[in-house]
């Protein structure tokens, strides 16, 4: 038993600059060739936990650590951080973050050069970790312009190219559309089957769930709240904190209360719909390809629309003209009835209000107040109406006592709700997001778009998702886009029951899709899986 | 933002050598050249610049930027300075001479104080020359070097592995943070941010950068947490670094390196030995 | 944490890293803005990166942030080298650089101040270094080093990053409290 790869015992650990205890208790052990899944909402320390065994902690993030971890009867307090390494191996959750090197020969040699292996060696060895995920015809090509999921298959041969033995993935399906988030997922498991103990830390649940790990851990502040296989756990949590397979919410859900969902973006007679796309064609520059190959479409008022699509799709380059931010090389796009040619961003941003992915990309100012007065002072807002916006705005998304604060200081989900706020302030007329749930664990993202689709003062909302179930739940109208085309503009009901033309454009059904699909004679409308339970009854 | 570099293989001469040894070849053409005020020798510098600048194959139109840059610096120095006001000229020309307009210059019938000596005239084409000697070797590098060997190339010049490997980690987030700074900039023009539109007074315009910077700037520490710890995980500075690409010197690179000393060991020797290549305007130039 | 002054392990290093190309780019971003115009003194945000980076994590990254930062910035817009600017925009980071024990909270006015006034010394220093080359390099005079490099660039320097740089200070203090380390 002692040479187990990982042994955890009574693991305990609290960070320097904090008082309470990130990680409690924890113990587990895991066998070689098994896939373990550490699920948990976040801060509930599963990237704790992980520090502890990679060695981050204590040679990097210093605090007060008890208990023990050994990895093949040894001691992780005898091991140096060169011989941690080369046992485990841990991609995080950014590959773009994570990739080091500009070339892809570069990047998976880099564990190996740091630990001064001879030339001789590297790059068989390099080779060798690519050859394991098939992905040797990338070798000399630049790391920057890879897709996402070739990024992350990049960043796991890296790791691979030492020889780990244990495996740890942090959060690895984060920045991935399903597509290849499943690819990747296959790559785990053919990993496991190879000997490799491999450890998921992951939200997405449902997802990771179909390679059928052989060990699930829950955590909940700190502690594990539940250690066993992966049907013990659907029993255990909570659904609301864990996305699980909609049988199994349904079937859960029939015990509780039904929710409660009004959304209030009604259609409005307009004269002009609000947004035109008219053949729109569009490429970067005169030699490269065209990413918009003839878009048409228009938005009313009343349309709740998600833009579905892989990464990579085109979807993002789209929304981007329904700003004026992109100008169409062909064909026009009309915002109220003015060309974007012939208008600025700001005013068209009268109209379409944008939040983008990451707050942090956007938050600059010393305080909430300050930030959520850029937007409309930019605008030409009279003081007492911008006033009334940032009231009106911070009460909105609730953080309210946070006004004076700094946004750079606030956690991800505040920020994010900032980043809406500081649009809801312009009180434009259309809200528009890219992909609104991105970086939010379920609880927060599912809490977020129900407080939004319940918001007064919106005549339409845009946002853009590789997540079918958003559609599924949120969406009165679907726009799918693949390869630069729009595919298909329908109601949720004519677009997403073609299960081939999903897969064809690398869109994955769920299971609360074929959920819907199967009651849908009856109910002739989507609905999310806690109110379908009730519908029922 | 499009970020590009301005390298592309071009198969001129100077990528038949090692980067090292054209690293070292165009310091010590710097230091050389810099000792010379004598044309006989600026004028060998100034043909062999050229000669190695035209051999690297790069178009005008690729270098014209940096020729406009250059030619405005030369023009302000130049014409503007050692001709038109005319100081001490760097204090190598040595006090009065003779005299371009000895009857005084008139314009339009005004008489305009201007003292323009022929020595000084001299002196500006021998600045010319310098100038554009110097500029031609350096202007050229980015051109003809891969930006990602800056990093092996500054370690093979014997640099410590750490500061190496940050310059050339440098060259990786460049494309990384131009997206970045593209996306900050969307983000803020979604707010209806118009940089082009800036008032006030130079404060309040100073200020208005802070949207663009201060999200770009702290978004970039943050990743720079992740990339700290990717670099940790993956034992960076545990052991003495083995560099993928080698550099090897052959004999040609011998023999750029030989030049660029002996290029060096001359100007020493005229400086201070021989007290030869200091300002000399020829006799047939003065009127 | 304990401070050293010359420290350059892999935080460092990746901060030198991301310092030089966030210099780059600004650096590009307002040559792409405006033609040669005085020496390309007139608007230069981007130096503020090199004492920011300076004060926050020490000599050696605020050295590397604005010596690399500035070859970038040149190699991106086309300009070549310009060796002694380069070592003289290093110089800006580095002197600013010295200050990096004495701040703790980011936010203080004293370090704010202390920091600025590191900062200015960078400048003066790092631009007289840098103009008084051109004496030695191209012959010119002592009138035209001084108001035809130094002082424009020294002022234009100063300027832009005495106003940055409190900015950025602030910002920083905010996202330093949310760290783990």
């Amino acid at each position: 038993m002692t040479d187990l790869p990982l042994i955890v015992e009574n693991l305990s650990f609290k960070y320097r600059r904090r008082s309470e205890l990130a990680l409690d208790g924890v113990s587990f052990s895991l066998q070689p060739g098994q896939v373990m899944l550490i699920a948990g909402s976040s801060g509930c320390g599963k990237t704790t936990l992980m520090r502890c065994i990679n060695g981050l902690i204590p040679n990097t993030y210093t605090g007060e650590m008890s208990g023990s971890i050994r990895m093949f009867g040894k001691s992780i307090t005898e091991m140096e951080m060169a011989e941690i390494s080369q046992t485990v191996g841990t991609v995080l959750q950014d590959p773009e973050r994570q990739i080091l090197g500009s070339y892809v020969l570069n990047e998976v040699a880099f564990g190996l050069e740091s630990l001064g292996i001879s030339r001789e060696e590297i790059v068989p060895r390099a080779e060798k970790a690519l050859q394991r995920l098939n992905i040797l015809y990338l070798r000399d090509r630049e790391t920057f312009g890879t897709s996402g999921g070739e990024k992350q298959k990049i960043a796991l041969a890296g790791v691979l190219a030492m020889e780990p033995r244990i495996l740890l993935l942090d959060e690895p399906l984060a920045s991935l559309d399903p597509a290849s988030a499943h690819e990747a997922l296959d790559a785990f498991r053919q990993l496991a089957d190879e000997g490799i103990a491999v450890m998921i830390v992951e939200h997405r649940v449902e997802d990771v769930l179909s390679i059928h790990p052989e060990l699930v851990m829950y955590m909940d502040e700190g502690k594990c709240a539940y250690l066993g296989d992966s049907k013990g756990l659907m029993d255990v949590v909570d659904y609301h904190r864990i996305k699980l397979p909609a049988t199994v919410v349904m079937e859960r859900a029939r015990k509780d209360p039904a929710p409660v969902f009004n959304p209030v973006v009604l259609p409005k007679e307009d004269k002009t719909p609000l947004i035109q796309f008219e053949d729109v064609h569009f490429s970067y520059n005169e030699d490269s390809p065209e990413v918009l190959k003839g878009i048409n479409f228009e938005v009313h008022s009343g349309d709740v629309i998600a833009v579905l699509g892989h990464n990579g799709s085109g979807k993002t380059t789209m929304v981007k003209h329904a700003l004026g931010l992109l100008k169409p090389t062909r064909g026009r796009v009309l915002i109220e009835g003015l060309d974007t040619r012939k208008t600025t961003v700001a005013q068209s941003a009268h109209t379409v209000g944008y939040v983008f992915q990451s707050p942090s990309q956007m938050l600059f100012a010393p305080t909430v107040k300050q930030e959520l007065a850029f937007g409309p002072t930019n605008l030409g807002y009279s003081p007492e109406e911008i006033q009334k916006n940032i009231d009106w705005a911070i009460e909105t998304v609730n953080l309210k006592s946070e006004l004076d604060m700094p946004p750079l200081a606030l956690s991800f989900g505040q920020q994010k709700r900032i980043s809406i706020a500081a649009i809801l302030a312009m009180r434009s007329r259309i809200l528009m997001m890219d992909e609104p749930t991105a970086g939010q664990d379920y609880w927060n993202y599912q809490a977020f778009m129900d407080a939004i689709l319940q918001m007064p003062g919106f005549d339409s909302i845009i946002f853009i998702t590789h997540d079918v179930d958003l559609a599924v739940i949120y969406a009165t109208r679907i726009l799918l886009v693949y390869g630069g085309e729009l595919v298909a503009d329908g109601t949720p009901q004519e677009v997403l029951k073609d299960e081939k033309l999903l897969r064809s454009c690398r869109v994955l059904p769920t299971s609360l899709l074929k959920l819907n699909m199967e009651y849908l004679p009856r109910t002739g409308k989507f609905y999310r899986a806690e109110t379908l339970a009730h519908l029922q009854s | 933002m499009l970020v590009t570099w301005h390298y592309r293989v071009r198969n001129g001469l100077m990528e038949k050598f090692d980067p090292r040894a054209r690293w070292i070849f165009s310091l010590a053409f710097l230091f050389a050249v810099t000792m010379f005020w004598d044309a006989r020798f600026l004028l060998f510098f100034f043909v062999l610049a050229f000669a190695w600048y035209f051999s690297s194959k790069a178009k005008w139109k690729e270098t014209r930027r940096g020729w406009l840059l250059i030619g405005f610096i030369l023009f302000m120095m130049i014409v503007v300075n050692t001709i038109i006001t005319g100081g001490g000229a760097g204090g190598v020309v040595p006090k009065g001479g003779h005299l371009v307009w000895p009857a005084g210059l008139f314009l339009l019938g005004w008489k305009i104080p201007f003292d323009l000596t022929w020595e000084r005239l001299w002196f500006a084409i021998c600045q010319i020359m310098r100038i554009s000697s110097i500029s031609a070797i350096f202007l050229i590098i980015p051109y003809t070097m891969d930006p990602r060997q800056y990093g092996v190339t500054f370690r093979g010049l014997g640099l410590p592995d750490s500061f190496a490997y940050s310059m050339e980690l440098a060259f990786r987030y460049v494309p990384t943070l131009a997206r970045d700074f593209t996306t900050t900039f969307d983000a803020q023009r979604a707010r209806g941010y118009e940089i082009e539109r800036v008032k006030g007074n130079i404060f309040k315009q100073i200020v208005r950068v802070a949207p663009l910077i201060v999200p770009v700037t702290m978004n970039s520490i943050m990743m720079g947490e992740d990339i700290t710890d990717a670099m940790d995980l993956r034992c960076f500075g545990q052991r003495p670094r083995t560099w993928l690409y080698q550099l090897n010197y052959h004999w040609q690179d011998y023999v750029l390196i030989s030049l660029g000393i002996a290029m060096l060991l001359v100007g020493i020797f005229s400086l201070y030995v021989f007290h030869i290549g200091g300002f000399w305007v020829p006799a047939f130039f003065i009127h | 944490m304990q401070k050293k002054l010359w420290k350059f392990g892999t935080k460092e290093v990746v901060y030198a890293a991301i310092g030089a190309a966030l210099y780059g780019i600004l650096g590009l971003a307002t040559n792409l803005l405006q033609l040669p115009s005085a020496g390309n003194v007139s608007i230069r945000p981007a130096i503020v990166i090199p004492m920011f980076f300076g004060v926050v994590f020490g000599p050696i990254v605020g050295f590397i942030s604005g010596f690399l930062g500035n070859i970038i910035s040149d190699l991106l817009s086309g300009y070549g080298l310009w060796f002694w600017w380069d070592l003289g925009n290093g110089l800006i980071g580095l002197i600013s650089g010295l200050i990096f024990l004495r701040i703790v909270t980011y936010k203080s006015g004293k370090e704010i101040v202390l920091a600025e006034i590191f900062g200015v010394i960078g400048v003066v220093v790092g631009m007289a270094l840098a103009s008084i080359s051109e004496m030695w390099v191209s012959g010119a005079d002592i009138k035209t080093v001084i108001f035809g490099n130094f002082l424009p660039s020294a002022i234009t320097d100063a300027i832009w990053g005495l106003i940055l740089l409190p900015i950025l200070m602030i910002a920083y203090a905010a996202v330093n409290k949310r760290s783990g380390r």
